[in-house]
């Protein structure tokens, strides 16, 4: 009887699935595992490892605003929010501008220049797995559990202290302090 | 709607939630799909139950073959179970990888079993644990194909005198005792530093963890020995503040050439920078300065000629139906370079058994099985 319950439950509350990734960087011990199945699936990872100036190696990934600075100042309109909320690179609209302001644009180090295709590629939170209910590859394959799957709301809840620090060092990294 | 009498076992929910509700509690090597294909009536050897093994474990048992996995140790997991401190990678979450891949996928894992080779037993770190030996011959008889992901098992010489003295450690032997002492078998034992002053030579991962764990372990004093500087350590600056903060001491720029002493470990000889020589007094040295890999026949296997190029490598050996991945190829690297080399290897290898079926052996794509070597990595632009 309880089992027919929670179901219900879990049903209610998926509706409107609006879960992204939110990396714990005091967990991550930089082994690269996240760009490496993304890189198997994909070709060219979404999921990219910097190694900051003090050596730490974190990986950068989309963070799915829900005001992406990459929207507003991609002219063509390539990038947009699907349903769960994630932000989703049209390849057809893109048509691989040169100005790349998608990958300037984005605070986070998030979109990625590639060699191939439209010469960006970013994080679709698998768009394809989750069509048939899987997890993002990166959050099923963490040997940490530092990739979290949770809905934006609910990502203070699972902040610490640490994880704030490390983030902060991930940010100055990408963008210095001018001397 | 189909809630019949048999309810799914604990880890055996592909999606199963970790208890905080935010992702998975364990990790899913059998990522790759949610449903198992039909089985294709293959078995495939894997020996290793490391993370390319068992990236290949997952990747072929989710594909319908039927994978049996050989390791020496008495648990799954590899060096991301024994060699890699808890606090980095929780246990459990690996294990409980390990018993989805058993529960849900049927994958067969054969622990304490070591794949005879051409080196002695106890030779490599771990090998005491194994009660079964079995040898290659007989798993090529058994399997369609075996893959090889052994990883680097066999701790990197200083070459300098008195490194053969009771109380010098690999980190390997440091680090390994500790997660494989709950294992309780005979010969495996703490490093005994507690009171010691205890010297790391090194500056990579492995030297930072062997610094922290000694510390826990109740050394008395633990200094960091490095042949450069704290910018140039491949752990970088951050961790060697961390290793600072937490007690030990960052010696930069010393170049060790002796390990003095007569019975036991009674001083480290190095020279510094401007040539003068120094001799710190120490109970136990650790050498943190890499591994090497240790492949089962590896001249039949023709891995030193793959090796050599150092470029890059075909997964299939010279073994028909005999492939390799991960570590014991490429050295010591990380779990995401062994987690893709194995998942490629897995993908090159059930290619070739479709091809050889309809016996079109000569269409294998060697080169489309390649795999660039892990290389210097730059932000961006990739």
């Amino acid at each position: 009887m309880q089992a027919d319950q929670a179901p219900d439950a879990d049903a209610g509350k998926e509706a409107r699935d609006t879960r992204i990734l939110y990396i714990d960087y005091s967990k991550c011990i930089g082994c690269e595992t996240c760009e490496a199945v993304c890189k198997f699936l994909y070709a060219r990872p979404r999921i990219v490892l910097v190694r900051t100036v003090g050596g730490e190696m974190l990986p950068l990934y989309c963070r799915h605003c829900e005001s992406p600075h990459c929207s507003k100042v991609c002219k063509n309109r390539a990038l947009s929010i699907d349903g769960q909320g994630a932000v989703i690179l049209d390849p057809m609209q893109c048509r691989g501008c040169e100005t790349r302001n998608c990958i300037l644009g984005c605070p986070y180090g998030g979109i990625l220049a590639s060699d191939e295709g439209v010469g960006v590629s970013k994080c679709d939170l698998c768009a394809g797995r989750r069509k048939s209910g899987e997890l993002p590859a990166c959050v099923e394959m963490c040997p940490c559990g530092a990739i979290h799957y949770i809905e934006r709301e609910r990502i203070p809840e699972i902040q610490t202290e640490e994880s704030r620090q490390a983030e902060e060092r991930v940010l100055a990294h990408l963008r210095p302090k001018k001397a | 709607m189909s809630t019949q009498s048999t309810p799914p076992p604990a880890p055996a929910a592909p999606h199963a939630p970790s208890p905080a509700g935010h992702g998975p509690s364990r990790m899913n090597f059998a990522f790759f799909r949610s449903d198992i294909a039909p089985a294709v009536g293959r078995n495939i050897g894997i020996i290793g139950a490391g993370p390319s093994g068992l990236a290949a474990a997952g990747y072929l048992a989710v594909n319908g073959y039927q994978v049996e996995v050989y390791d020496k140790l008495p648990k799954a997991g590899g060096l991301m179970v024994f060699g890699i401190p808890g606090s980095r990678i929780p246990q459990e979450r690996i294990l409980r990888g390990v018993t989805m891949l058993e529960r849900v996928y049927g994958v067969v894992f054969h622990t304490r079993t070591k794949v005879c080779c051409s080196v002695p037993l106890h030779e490599e770190e771990g090998d005491h644990f194994s009660f079964e030996m079995v040898s290659m011959a007989e798993l090529i008889e058994h399997h369609d194909a075996i893959m090889i992901c052994t990883g680097s098992w066999k701790s990197r010489k200083l070459g300098i005198p008195g490194e053969n003295l009771p109380g010098v450690y690999s980190s390997l032997e440091f680090l390994f005792p500790i997660r494989a002492v709950q294992y309780a078998a005979a010969g495996v034992t703490l490093p005994p530093v507690a009171g010691k002053r205890l010297i790391v030579i090194g500056a990579g991962h492995s030297a930072v963890d062997v610094a922290h764990s000694a510390k826990k372990l109740g050394a008395a004093e633990v200094t960091v020995v490095y042949r450069r500087t704290a910018a140039e350590a491949p752990c970088g600056t951050f961790e060697v503040g961390r290793m600072e903060e937490c007690g030990c001491c960052w010696r930069e720029k010393r170049t060790p050439l002796r390990i003095l002493g007569e019975t036991a470990v009674e001083g480290l000889e190095v020279k510094n920078a401007d040539g003068s020589i120094e001799v710190l007094p120490v109970d136990a040295v650790v050498t943190a300065i890499g591994e090497v890999p240790t492949p089962p026949f590896a001249r039949e296997l023709g891995l030193e000629n793959v090796r050599r190029g150092e470029v890059r490598w075909l997964n299939m050996t010279a073994l028909e139906n005999v492939f390799v991945a991960g570590d014991v190829l490429t050295g010591p690297s990380k779990i995401g370079h062994a987690v893709y080399s194995g998942l490629r290897a897995a993908k090159s290898l059930s290619h070739w058994l479709d091809l050889k079926a309809q016996h079109r052996e000569s269409e294998y794509d060697s080169a489309a099985d390649t795999v660039p070597r892990p290389t210097a990595r730059t932000m961006h632009g990739r």
